[in-house]
């Protein structure tokens, strides 16, 4: 990660979650510094294997980390056009809330009250009730976003347990394309807990914006639900929207195909669409980290796949385009282990440029094999997948 | 001595916007409208129907320098569907025409609305004003997508004429009396159980200032003109303390049909943005027009239910 490109404020978040003493005073190239020394050391010293801490050692350091973002000297300084004062307390170093404009809610995923629970969901609720805050352009919600944040938050470390690899492979700020495998699911928890992953592990909480296919669009609730907690479109134009604003999009290019094949297939990686996240990427001079996630395909297993009931599924609701649905054993997710793993970012090779379908294909499929070779290691040294 | 030829000076729109006009001695208006105007102006008015053959060779005869454009709202609950339509089409094509004939015409701006992009659940959900318009669902889009075609065959016939396309959001305030400024207050709402979807607006009062700072800043092209904001539907209603009743389908195309007996009429257009949506981009408007609205999204809700205080009432 080059840290030279990054805010003040960024570091600050950073120095802040690795415990630097004496951060506030220190200017921009002293913080750089000691946030690298600190790198340096751990690298240094880490060599014992320290057990994974379990999930309430996980969550405390989740709350102290996302309560580092907020001031609560300070109040937010929004009031509406009928007077109705704000009060939740303000961003660190700015004069707004999380839901006021005190962070870019495209980018950041700050809680408003600086920590997730159920006793901040009556001030969440409130400001919902009023309309006070706008919603981002493609219709991220960040009061609704929070409010699933914690609900899901129960899935993710108590159920799934999620262990997470890699997590510094993401940039901390600036676009990139996070290209991941797609489970078997009824349900794509999959998209979930990727973007959980980067929220709760990351310094600074960044969203994930996770691409949804137009059946998303057709389908009732899910049409405005998935927008509101941070999903978007999956169509070039908005994939480009993102990017263009150096935005993190994650998108699964096995697509539909991933929820058809049989539990006999699970791990194995199917054909990645038609490799268009490539282009996207070359053309955004956005870096490829692809993601390799175990967990998703043992949630559901599926008994058989068949064309016969997509086709009557397609009598009760004309809307639906798949050719083929899948049978699942069970209606509850089995309580699998989840890895996720985030590899090395691939620099896009042109920047600006499309690269040539030959190359893409080739891009495209040793991405593919890369994340197939990483299933299979993670496979392997999981044990017990219960 | 400026002349300027405002078609559709019988709306609200048009009114204002003559009324401004007119405070510039150095300006002489042509009001054009086969209406009675809503708001009173001095200028005289022409008393056409666009469609009329006569159109055309009044407005070469009166050599205007500057057209704009302004009937292009929905009239089809005044004059009947087609009747709406045959004017629209016929009538771009007559003004056009007297533009691709006419020397003296040095600009033409259009008030063109968003929902030419067509709305539906294949969208980009941010909308550009280089995107592929779409005139295949509803009348009034078709209307529009006819009349920006006609608009780019004049521009490349004539490039050294203006022509400015402001693409507006929905319309809502005190004064609007459209489609959905009727359905948005109504008490009671019908919704599609299980859609909301993301709308942007924009103030009366901002249409009326955006085309007369077009009308001072010649610049061709399309721009997309919405107040700053976006916000669901629900949270809209909600604003402006409106019960939304979601209903299934087929309930809320009857709740609909019987409105539409009544007082509410709901084109093809205000059907398709209350079920799916539609956001633009405006940073064109913003940054190359050089336009920025007086009300944010939240104002212009609060001003068009008339819920906003006087203090920020100053338009």
């Amino acid at each position: 990660m080059n840290l030279h490109s990054l805010t003040k404020t960024q570091l600050l978040a950073i120095a802040r979650a690795a415990d630097i003493p004496g951060r506030s005073r220190m200017t921009k190239a002293e913080l750089i510094e000691a946030i690298e020394h600190t790198a340096d050391a751990k690298r240094t010293g880490g060599t014992r294997q320290e057990p994974p801490p379990g999930p309430a050692a996980r969550r405390e350091a989740l709350a102290a980390r996302l309560d580092s973002f907020i001031n609560h000297n300070k109040t937010c300084n929004w009031r509406s056009v009928e007077g109705h004062p704000c009060g939740l307390p303000a961003v660190i170093d700015q004069d707004r809330c999380a839901l006021h404009g005190g962070v870019d809610i495209a980018d950041v995923a700050i809680p408003a009250a600086g920590r997730l629970g159920f006793d901040t969901w009556p001030s969440l609720l409130r400001h919902i009730w009023l309309a006070s805050y706008d919603i981002d352009p493609i219709g991220l919600d960040p009061a609704i976003a929070e409010m699933f944040w914690h609900v899901a938050n129960y899935l993710y470390y108590e159920y799934f347990r999620v262990e997470v690899e890699g997590i510094e492979n993401i940039p901390l700020g600036g676009p990139a394309l996070l290209t991941a495998n797609h489970g078997g699911a009824a349900l794509p928890y999959d998209a979930v807990m990727l973007t959980l992953s980067i929220m709760n592990e990351m310094p600074i909480p960044r969203r994930a914006r996770v691409t949804g296919t137009e059946i998303f669009n057709a389908t009732p609730t899910v049409s405005h639900f998935y927008r509101k907690i941070g999903g978007v479109y999956a169509s070039r134009a908005d994939t480009a929207y993102l990017l263009e604003r150096g935005h993190l999009v994650g998108v699964f290019p096995e697509g539909v195909h991933a929820f058809q094949k049989p539990f006999s297939q699970a791990y194995q990686v199917q054909r990645f669409g038609r490799g268009g996240f490539v282009t996207m990427a070359e053309r955004h001079g956005a870096p490829i980290i692809p993601v390799a996630i175990v967990g998703s395909d043992e949630v559901h297993p599926a008994l058989f796949s068949s064309q016969i009931l997509a086709r009557l599924a397609r009598m009760l609701w004309p809307a639906q385009r798949v050719d083929e649905v899948a049978v699942y054993l069970n209606l509850i997710p089995l309580p699998i282990r989840w890895r996720i793993r985030f590899l090395e970012p691939i620099a896009p090779s042109h920047v600006g440029t499309d690269p040539d379908p030959l190359e893409m294909l080739e891009r495209t499929e040793s991405i593919r094999m890369l994340i197939q070779a990483n299933l299979t290691d993670m496979l392997q040294r999981r044990g017990s997948a219960i | 001595m400026q002349r300027i030829l405002v078609t559709g000076a019988a709306t609200w729109t048009g009114g204002q916007l003559i009324r401004r006009l007119e405070r510039d001695p150095e300006i002489e208006v042509l009001a054009v409208d086969e209406f009675e105007p809503r708001v009173e102006f001095d200028s005289e008015l022409f008393d056409f129907e666009l469609d009329n053959p006569d159109f055309a060779h009044f407005i070469l005869d009166a050599q205007p320098d500057a057209v704009a454009h302004l009937q292009t709202a929905d009239r089809s609950a005044l004059l009947g569907g087609r009747r709406a339509h045959d004017e629209a089409v016929v009538g771009a094509q007559a003004l056009f025409g007297a533009v691709h004939r006419s020397d003296c015409i040095k600009q033409v701006i259009v008030k063109s609305d968003i929902c030419v992009y067509g709305m539906g659940p294949r969208n980009p959900s941010v909308l550009f004003e280089d995107a592929d318009l779409d005139g295949t669902r509803g009348r009034y889009a078709k209307d529009l997508k006819a009349l920006e075609d006609y608009i780019a065959t004049a521009a490349r016939a004539r490039p050294d004429t203006t022509f400015t396309v402001l693409r507006f959001a929905p319309i809502f305030g005190a004064e609007v009396n459209n489609p959905l400024s009727r359905y948005l207050r109504l008490p009671l709402v019908p919704t599609r159980l299980g859609y909301d979807p993301r709308m942007q607006l924009i103030s009366e009062t901002d249409v009326v200032r955006a085309i007369d700072h077009a009308l001072i800043n010649p610049l061709s092209g399309a721009f997309n003109v919405a107040a700053p904001g976006h916000l669901y539907l629900s949270r809209i209603l909600r604003l402006g303390h409106r019960i939304a009743q979601p209903l299934p389908r087929r309930a809320y195309d009857v709740a609909v049909k019987g409105m539409s007996r009544s007082s509410l009429y709901m084109p093809t257009h205000v059907k398709r943005l209350v079920h799916h949506g539609l956001v633009t981009d405006t940073h064109r408007m913003r940054d190359v027009l050089g336009f920025e609205p007086h009300r944010n999204l939240r104002q212009t809700i609060l001003a068009g239910y008339g819920l906003l205080p006087d203090r920020s009432a100053s338009a």
